[in-house]
């Protein structure tokens, strides 16, 4: 009987400090099903992808942890009301997520996705996604890092758009004057850099500024790689993160986003 | 009978004038009637006690008042009535013979034998059937007046012979000639002017002053009709109603209207071309005989130029004329950049996807200012980088350089009271385009219904916030959207109306009131069990305002399937529709885009200065350009009474296409100030007027002859005319007296009055 006690405390202790680790990586305030049913003009919404096998995370993660679902979703909160405060967007407090199994993601014209290096579509998905951006929705995708992981990006993004080119984005597009003039950019580390202090994550030093456009040269997905900014506005409360890598995140992020309603 | 009874032709007693002869005055004469009248009307009263039973009632009254008309007319008599009427002297008057030589009279109305035109029924009229030599009206009238023949079409010629006459004219202008033979018979005694015609006036009617040229000189104007008054197979257009001036490869929309006889239920096909090319084709039921029908075509203007479009029916079988069953008009298509300015209070989705649709309109740039911040102004497509630098503009050169204004999510407070009057003056004095869109800080949410403007909005707002929902709401077409170019999504009527239900629900939606009278609704919207007007749109001063009460049409984007144009074309047009009316700095217009069979063009040009202020010190010029290259420079004068208006008149003596550059400016040298300038697109077309109106024109040639004193003759009265025509007080004309005392109308009358009372009074038993 007291062994039985023993694992069933053990079972309770191992799972309490799993729970306290997880909280403290990821500051998760934990799945939360329900959507918000304040009524505006913005919904932040995430997109919830299929997982490749080979990552962690496979599946939309219901009730586990997947790959779509990082630094979600303090980072979207924390970023709502940077918009609401900074900004005249009328933002809806909390975020929306939408995936790519139904229409409902056309209500929504704009989507971030962050660990899109795991991501996967099917031939309906690549089709629902290529056709709301060419009817004007805009995505913006960010947190993964180096070599591997863009070609993994790019796997997916293929699937969307076969021929369209990735550009450099130079310092004079309007994506970073819509708002904020941000000639002066620098690669946004993680939260690991609280730890670890290096800017970068696995081979991605530089941080790459890229984009791909649509027939009339609009900006339909902005791609954030080397540098982690959802990560950044997740921890922008936090007084160890440097506050010059969360106020880039923020005006990154704000930028972004108006660029999406205006072009 | 007529002359038998009455001693007199009929002119006699329609021109003449009744006097009395008899030397004693006329107050004698109603003196001696009202005292036989009461004389026997006192001897049938004393009578009345000892006459019979049956009489003392109103028989009394009936034997009384025949006898008091027998003495009456025997009275009148003694005095000696007459008629004095002016008359031709014999020989010494001239009448003009007017034959209509234009083409229609060249049509045979009988249709069987070619040979029966009008102008052979014409010319048998005038000199006799054959083997029936002399018995012709001018035969008639050679016996008593000198005649001259002429052919008339555009203006009058002097013929020997009426056989001479070959109906190939191009054109008639009854008006022209007319005026031609007063002013060239000035000093000639011409007593009368007979007029051989079908009627068909092509320049649309007799002129006030030609008819008192004709009546200062009492010159009466018989009229002879030819033609049947109805076609019996016919289709022939009556006019196409479309906008002169259009931007290129906008959305047209043209009013054809026609009439026919003999195909009521029919159908056929209506037709729009550019050339050869075929721009539009509808089917078209035919309605009621003789009623003119109205039909809407809608079509694309294509590239820029100067476009002849023509609108045609197909020919029915048995048609007698296909001729008339076509018409065209002259579009100027320009590819002049309307610039609308979009003021948007808060990022949404609803002004990037106005923003994507113009960007797909070559002829639309959108120039907008967003409030990203409290305190930042993002503006795009600006032309430099001053536009717009300080925000909303402050002064109206700045503001009327646009066509077209979009106030979205924006309160009324964020203009100051300038800029409120400014925009006014943008509508009102500049006759730009202003469109109010729905959103959380618009309309009655953004205090404009207790604004200085809410007169420029075609709804009375509701009173008080709250009107804006962020909840589903459909459109749908009112009967005038369903007509409308600007909710046009496919041609047919029913399947656009069908379309605009099937559209994806809008995002959110706001109630705009009630619209004013004057207001036109194009689409209302359903929210739950809620319509509300959608689209609203009206005329204010020179512009146009609208309303559209929602921001939530991008769902018609989004949630429609790729490449759907609904919701792009929607606002493309809805914007064309803002800017593309707007009027430049010099507006010119001519007095027909079409001159048909006529060179007489008059040019007006309205000319205003860069604050839109009538500009009545400026110089103005138009630079005609026409067929072959020829050109000419025409100098406008101002108008007087008319400040800013210029005008001049021009006369296009070639047949073909003209272009018309109406450029004004203002001082002198290199400090002079260009104004602006107005392209005019015209053309002269010979020949084509002749095949319509086909019919017998009776009504005008009626109107004619009974305005100038003579009289419309039918075809078997004309035996009559020679003897009628000249009782006429033009040329040299004696006044003669007729008596009328031994007509024997007369006489009858006194025996029927006689016999009468006798008959009644043995009737009644009192003899």
């Amino acid at each position: 009987m007291k062994v039985v006690q023993g694992m069933i405390v053990a079972v309770v202790a191992v799972a309490c400090c799993t729970g306290l680790f997880a909280y403290q990586r990821t500051a998760d305030w934990g799945y939360q099903p329900e959507q918000s049913n304040v009524k505006a003009e913005f919904a932040w919404s995430r997109l919830s992808y299929t997982s490749n096998a080979g990552n962690r995370g496979y599946g939309y993660g219901y009730g586990r942890w997947a790959s779509w679902q990082r630094d979600y979703p303090k980072a979207d909160r924390q970023f709502l009301i940077a918009l609401n405060r900074l900004t005249r967007v009328q933002g809806r407090p909390t975020e929306q997520i939408v995936n790519l199994d139904s229409d409902e993601i056309f209500n929504y014209p704009w989507v971030y996705a962050v660990q899109v290096q795991t991501w996967s579509f099917t031939d309906e998905e690549a089709r629902r996604l290529r056709e709301y951006l060419l009817k004007g929705g805009f995505l913006m995708v960010d947190d993964f890092h180096g070599t591997a992981d863009w070609e993994n990006f790019m796997n997916g993004m293929r699937q969307v758009f076969p021929d369209r080119p990735v550009e450099d984005l130079e310092n004079k597009d309007e994506i970073f004057h819509v708002l904020y003039d941000m000639d002066d950019r620098f690669q946004v580390p993680g939260e690991q850099y609280i730890r670890t202090g290096r800017t970068y994550e696995k081979d991605g030093y530089v941080a790459k500024w890229r984009a791909i456009r649509d027939d009339h040269g609009r900006i339909v997905v902005a791609i954030c790689h080397n540098m982690h900014l959802g990560d950044a506005w997740e921890w922008a409360d936090d007084p160890e993160y440097p506050e010059q890598f969360a106020s880039m995140a923020f005006r990154v992020g704000l930028n972004y986003v108006v660029y999406g309603m205006t072009h | 009978m007529f002359e038998f009874l009455f001693k007199y032709p009929t002119p006699v007693f329609t021109k003449g004038k009744l006097v009395l002869l008899g030397a004693w005055p006329g107050w004698v004469l109603l003196l001696l009637i009202v005292t036989a009248m009461v004389g026997l009307g006192v001897l049938i009263w004393r009578a009345m006690p000892a006459a019979s039973p049956r009489l003392r009632s109103w028989r009394a009254l009936a034997v009384w008042s025949l006898q008091a008309l027998l003495v009456t007319l025997i009275l009148i008599l003694l005095w000696q009535p007459a008629m004095t009427v002016a008359e031709l002297k014999s020989q010494q008057n001239i009448i003009a013979v007017l034959v209509d030589d234009s083409r229609s009279m060249a049509i045979a109305d009988s249709g069987t034998d070619k040979r029966q035109t009008r102008e052979a029924e014409a010319v048998k009229a005038l000199e006799g059937r054959a083997g029936e030599a002399n018995r012709g009206i001018l035969a008639g009238l050679e016996r008593r007046f000198q005649t001259r023949v002429y052919r008339m079409d555009r203006g009058v010629a002097r013929i020997p012979r009426a056989q001479d006459l070959q109906p190939t004219a191009a054109a008639t202008h009854l008006n022209d000639a007319l005026k031609q033979v007063v002013q060239e018979t000035a000093d000639l005694p011409v007593g009368a002017i007979v007029l051989l015609s079908d009627g068909a006036e092509n320049t649309g009617g007799i002129e006030v002053d030609t008819l008192n040229a004709l009546r200062n000189r009492r010159l009466p104007v018989h009229t002879i009709g030819f033609g049947k008054e109805q076609a019996s197979h016919d289709v022939e257009m009556d006019g196409a109603t479309v906008g002169a001036k259009a931007m290129a490869n906008s959305r047209m929309k043209a009013s054809v209207s026609f009439h026919q006889r003999g195909y009521s239920g029919g159908r056929t096909a209506l037709t729009v071309r550019d050339g050869d090319k075929l721009l539009a084709s509808r089917d078209v039921a035919l309605g009621p005989d003789g009623v003119m029908q109205t039909e809407t075509i809608f079509f694309n203007a294509g590239a820029a130029g100067v476009k002849t479009i023509r609108f045609s029916l197909n020919p029915l079988p048995r048609e007698e004329s296909i001729v008339n069953n076509e018409t065209s008009r002259i579009v100027n298509v320009t590819d002049d950049r309307r610039r609308i300015l979009y003021v948007e209070g808060e990022p949404r989705w609803e002004y990037k996807f106005i923003r994507r649709a113009a960007d797909d309109d070559k002829g639309l740039q959108i120039v907008s200012m967003l409030r990203t911040t409290e305190n930042k102004i993002y503006r795009q497509g600006i032309g430099d980088p001053k536009e717009l630098q300080d925000g909303f503009p402050v002064k109206a050169e700045d503001l009327f350089q646009y066509d077209g204004i979009i106030l979205g999510s924006v309160e009324a407070g964020y203009f100051t009271p300038k800029q409120q009057e400014l925009l006014r003056e943008f509508v009102d004095r500049r006759g730009g385009g202003l469109l109010f869109l729905g959103g959380r800080f618009a309309l009655a949410d953004g205090g404009w219904a207790a604004s200085s403007l809410a007169d420029l909005i075609p709804s009375f707002l509701p009173n008080g916030r709250g009107s804006f929902h962020r909840d589903p709401a459909t459109a749908q077409l009112t009967p005038a959207g369903m007509e409308s170019v600007v909710t046009r999504l496919v041609d047919d009527p029913a399947k656009n109306a069908d379309r605009w239900k099937k559209l994806p629900y809008m995002m959110d939606y706001q109630d705009a009131g009630t619209p004013k009278p004057g207001a036109t609704v194009l689409a209302e919207l359903n929210a739950g069990r809620s319509r509300l007007p959608l689209l609203v749109t009206e005329s204010y001063g020179r512009g146009r305002t609208a309303v559209m009460a929602t921001s939530g049409t991008w769902r018609w984007q989004m949630s429609s399937a790729l490449g759907d144009p609904s919701h792009d074309l929607f606002w493309q047009q809805m914007l064309r529709w803002l800017g593309g009316e707007s009027p430049g700095h010099v507006v010119a217009s001519a007095s027909s885009e079409r001159l048909l069979d006529d060179d007489r063009l008059h040019l007006t040009a309205t000319v205003r200065d860069r604050q839109f202020e009538l500009a009545p010190d400026a110089q103005v010029v138009a630079h005609v350009i026409g067929p072959q290259g020829d050109s000419a420079i025409v100098d406008l004068t101002p108008v007087a009474n008319t400040p800013g208006t210029f005008e001049a008149n021009w006369s296009a003596e070639k047949t073909g296409a003209y272009v018309a550059d109406v450029s004004a400016h203002r001082g002198q040298g290199a400090a002079g100030d260009d104004l602006g300038h107005d392209l005019l697109a015209f053309e002269r077309t010979d020949g084509i007027a002749e095949g319509f109106h086909t019919d017998q024109n009776r009504e005008l040639l009626q109107k004619l002859s009974s305005e100038t004193g003579g009289r419309y003759w039918s075809f078997d009265d004309l035996a009559r005319l020679p003897a009628d025509i000249s009782y006429s007080e033009a040329g040299i004309s004696v006044r003669d007296t007729k008596e009328l005392w031994n007509m024997p109308i007369v006489f009858l009358v006194m025996l029927g009055l006689l016999s009468g009372q006798w008959l009644l009074r043995r009737t009644w038993g009192v003899i």
